[in-house]
């Protein structure tokens, strides 16, 4: 009798844990940050600019889709995973090369030189500061254009550490054009860290070449 | 503590007394990682085939490699070859037959632990059907048969079957979800531009998911497998972090407060998101609480800030620091409490990712010139290199079951991905398409 209800009470548990549990291939979709951030963001911070939506990503429930070995095995259904959007092709992609074209010719017109920098420094060496020089003369004898100078890493170092690195290389160029004179508000900076390298070899010839302060002409966008 | 935390994750009762004499027995000199230590006994399991029962004749040989392969990287079971054991590998149905018992004495005389076959064919005749898997599991210390799976899928998803089978093998013997169903985020380069992409953990199935022609880099997941987290650049000017869901490839920007917005990471729990930011000036490591958006400010140090890596138990963050001239790695509270240098062997530690299971942290550590990587305790107490030799490797990430990791390396020239044992043993390289391939984020498991 007692066993009974135990495998009774068994089966009971199990049926409703296999009805509860949503499977794997059937993961459920939920709306995306908009609505969840949005009802979640009660106080008066959640107008903060800077910040965007939210949507919950805790785990909701365990369990992995498995369902165990059974001596009788019902059929499951295998769906392809969590469905996966593909790449949206934007024009985006199209557009922002364009753009970058447009800049490395308008830079290369203006005769605009990069700074160089040594193996983990950001320091702006003597030539790096000739080169500086010339960059300023142009830049105020040409007082509307605007200057965003990008810094860059050689293939060496964490990707992470590197954008660190490629800001405080941008940012030591620009306070030195700032110290000869150019207005601060003509110059912004970036750093690309190693992911835009100008140069592929695995040698050192090539790593000087990428460990620099790029200055790209904004081509009035 | 974190010792406890390590063994409790072994097998059984045997193997917890037996973890906890080979911690004591194990100097600093002298380490070794949970599941791949030497005295951990893994269960031998032999494939007996995955037989053709109709359908095209790749089917049940594509199963059983994908399968074998599954078996092997969980590094629960020792894959054993049946026919080199003398151990004939027919159909045995269901394994009810009078056949079935000869294969069965076969294997437990040859110390088989578990032996595991099945059958796969079309549900119709149709080359287009559903595809029809039926594996079963014989356990030669119980000496049944301890149970089954049938599995229903189109052609395309026969790798998911083979996965979900072995991730049911782990479980049975574990208790734990297994790995061979989880994916890898990745950095791959178009043109001269870097886009995001998933794959499945083993390099196959790969999805793009953007195609904005620009930057995009460093994916984290989500707990929930359902998002992304990575940073982007808006108008190639200005450091975002976004967010995009999978399911449906929306996308958004979670973080724009100017300057850098890099390495985000979210919590265990999901509620708080740490980053690195310079928008005040210099790179320091905040933290955005999801829920009110409130937005904290971790680090207090005129020197660069960043890489913050959660503890599993989301209480304290590992993260990178250059306050002493190179990139160090530091440990903190998760309110900025108690920062304390964590490494001091070398001139360059970055990128630290805090293992699953919160006894090893892996980063990337110089030596000789070379960025290798390395593991350290978080106490500091034991350190290893787990790889050598020339190239740069980067962006370590673990595993959810803390018995692999998977990083980039440009060691075969371009950069590439690769997956190794928590131990530092058994490269395997995932891919080998595209120009460099980057900043590999493994999946929690589902």
């Amino acid at each position: 009798m007692n066993k009974t209800f135990c495998a009774g009470a068994f089966v009971l548990v199990m049926c409703t844990a296999l009805i509860g549990m949503p499977g794997c291939s059937k993961k459920s979709v939920q709306s995306g940050g908009d609505s969840q951030g949005m009802a979640k963001g009660g106080n008066s911070d959640s107008s903060r600019s800077g910040v965007g939506n939210f949507p919950d990503t805790g785990v909701q429930s365990g369990g992995g889709g498995l369902r165990g070995l059974d001596k009788n095995p019902s059929e499951e259904h295998v769906g392809s995973g969590t469905l996966m959007a593909k790449a949206d092709p934007s024009s985006s992609a199209e557009r922002q090369m364009e753009e970058v074209r447009a800049e490395q010719a308008a830079s290369f017109a203006a005769g605009l030189r990069d700074v160089l920098f040594d193996y983990d420094s950001w320091t702006i060496s003597e030539d790096g500061r000739q080169a500086l020089s010339r960059d300023a003369e142009w830049m105020k004898s040409n007082s509307g254009a605007l200057v965003k100078v990008e810094g860059h890493c050689d293939e060496r170092g964490t990707s992470a550490y590197n954008l660190v690195l490629g800001e405080k290389r941008a940012k030591a160029a620009r306070n030195y054009l700032v110290e000869l004179g150019v207005g601060a508000n003509r110059l912004s900076v970036v750093s690309y860290g190693k992911e835009r390298p100008s140069c592929n070899e695995h040698a050192e010839s090539c790593y000087q070449q990428n460990r620099r302060g790029h200055l790209a002409l904004k081509t009035g966008k | 503590m974190t010792q406890v935390k390590l063994v409790s994750a072994c097998l059984g009762g045997v193997l917890l007394i037996a973890g906890l004499v080979g911690i004591l027995e194990s100097g600093a000199a002298d380490v070794f990682l949970e599941a791949t230590r030497p005295d951990f006994q893994k269960i031998s399991l032999g494939v007996a085939g995955i037989h053709n029962a109709g359908g095209p004749d790749w089917l049940g040989g594509r199963i059983e490699e994908v399968l074998k392969k599954d078996v092997k990287r969980s590094l629960v079971f020792d894959l054993v070859d049946l026919p080199s054991l003398g151990i004939q590998t027919p159909d045995i149905g269901n394994g009810m037959g009078a056949g079935s018992k000869v294969v069965f004495k076969q294997a437990a005389e040859k110390g088989v632990s578990v032996l595991v076959w099945g059958k796969a064919g079309l549900k119709e005749a149709d080359k287009d059907a559903d595809v029809n898997m039926e594996g079963f599991v014989y356990d030669s210390g119980s000496d049944e048969i301890v149970g089954g799976k049938r599995y229903a899928g189109s052609p395309s998803v026969v790798r998911l079957m083979a996965h979900r089978f072995a991730d049911e093998l782990v479980f049975r013997y574990t208790g734990e979800p297994g790995i061979a169903r989880t994916k890898i985020a990745y950095v791959a380069e178009q043109g001269t531009a870097r886009e995001l992409f998933v794959m499945d953990y083993d390099g196959y199935d790969t999805r793009q998911l953007t195609a904005d022609g620009f930057l995009n880099l460093m994916p984290q997941w989500s707990p929930d497998r359902r998002f992304l987290v990575f940073t982007a650049y808006r108008n190639r000017n200005t450091q975002d972090i976004d967010m995009i869901e999978l399911a449906t490839g929306k996308r958004w920007t979670v973080i724009s407060l100017g300057g850098l917005n890099i390495t985000p990471a979210l919590s265990p729990d999901g509620n708080f998101l740490a980053f690195a930011s310079s928008h005040e000036g210099n790179s320091e490591i905040y933290r955005l609480d999801t829920r009110t958006k409130a937005i904290q400010r971790l680090t207090v140090n005129p020197s660069g800030d960043l890489s913050p890596s959660w503890s599993p138990n989301g209480r304290e963050l590992v993260f990178v620091s250059d306050r002493g001239g190179g990139p160090q790695l530091f440990l903190m509270g998760s309110d900025g409490s108690n920062i304390r240098r964590l490494t001091f062997e070398g001139d360059y530690n970055a990128a630290p990712v805090w293992s699953p299971r919160g006894n090893w942290i892996a980063y990337v550590c110089r030596t000789h010139k070379e960025y290798k990587l390395c593991v350290i305790s978080p106490d500091g107490q034991k350190r290893m290199q787990l790889t050598t030799g020339p190239g740069v490797d980067d962006s370590p990430s673990w595993s959810p079951d803390g018995r692999h990791l998977v990083f980039s390396s440009t060691a075969d020239g371009k950069s590439h991905i690769y997956m190794i044992d928590a131990d530092g043993k058994d490269i395997e390289r995932l891919t080998f398409q595209g120009t460099h391939n980057s900043s590999p984020s493994w999946s929690p498991a589902s």
